[in-house]
């Protein structure tokens, strides 16, 4: 009787699981721009994981499988969450920009620099978190850097936080 | 029998990705599309061990999900500083001093 119960609920969280893994996939196939296709992987990697584990729990039963489902499956959440704001932190420096909804209510790729000020001079902004002081001597000025930041963030003579900081006009969108 | 459902659902988002990664416009696009498809794998590697009876194959799925969120960052780190060094050793290397 409880081996019935527990298989219909496994196998409910399973389909259940596998579905909203599906919605997720469709999602990132169909949906407009980077930022969007990142809000809907994350709906697979939450819920469809969490309740496929759910499923794979209740049929392993009390035992180090399910320690080890549950292991992963939060190393999945962990690992999914910073890997979108990373994704989507070197997006926003490299200037895609989002779509966001224009006067007349269409999706135009706003340069959300002009809505948010703060963003701006938050982009102008190295992107590690140290300040060139941390890390030892300040970069020179004319900066002999094999990989050539893109001009208007570059980590030497911009990291002074700069309120009027303009993204570079020239810098190119991808 | 479940399993082998929430196997073919997996495996038809798993080819939804690989067409985002073959047509995403952007790098981010392919990028978040290969991060997907790593997550698809170890979610198909732990259904496939508990349909086919040998679970042990969950401990392939948690080094490969540590590998997968390791490689992400450093894919990212490398589209910010050509480097995957810091940014810092790449000037003092290249400096005649």
């Amino acid at each position: 009787m409880i081996a019935l119960l527990v298989d219909i609920l496994s196998g409910a969280a399973l389909t259940a699981g596998a579905a909203f893994y599906l919605i997720g996939a469709i999602g990132m196939t169909r949906m407009p721009d980077v930022f969007t296709r990142m809000h809907a992987v994350s709906v697979s990697e939450t819920m469809g994981v969490g309740l496929m584990a759910l499923g794979m729990i209740l049929q392993a039963g009390p035992s180090l499988l399910a320690i080890k489902i549950a292991f992963v499956v939060l190393v999945l959440w962990a690992t999914g969450a910073v890997a979108t704001h990373a994704l989507s932190r070197a997006a926003l420096h490299d200037g895609v920009k989002p779509l966001l909804a224009g006067p007349d209510g269409r999706l135009v790729a706003t340069d959300c620099v002009d809505l948010f000020p703060e963003l701006g001079v938050r982009l102008a902004q190295p992107l590690s978190s140290e300040t060139p002081e941390e890390r030892g001597t300040p970069l020179p000025e004319d900066g002999a850097v094999i990989a050539e930041p893109a001009p208007g963030y570059g980590p030497a003579g911009n990291t002074g936080a700069n309120p009027d900081a303009e993204p570079d006009p020239t810098r190119e969108g991808r | 029998m479940m399993f082998a459902v929430a196997i073919l659902g997996v495996l038809a988002a798993l080819s939804l990705a690989v067409i985002r990664a073959l047509k995403g416009p952007t790098a981010f696009d392919r990028l978040l599309a290969a991060n997907a498809i790593g997550t698809s794998a170890i979610v198909l590697l732990a259904l496939f061990g508990f349909m086919t009876g040998r679970p042990e194959f969950l401990d392939i799925g948690i080094t490969y999900a540590l590998l997968n969120m390791i490689g992400t960052l450093a894919v990212l780190k490398f589209f910010r500083y050509g480097a995957l060094g810091h940014a810092q050793d790449a000037v003092k290397e290249r400096e005649p001093e």
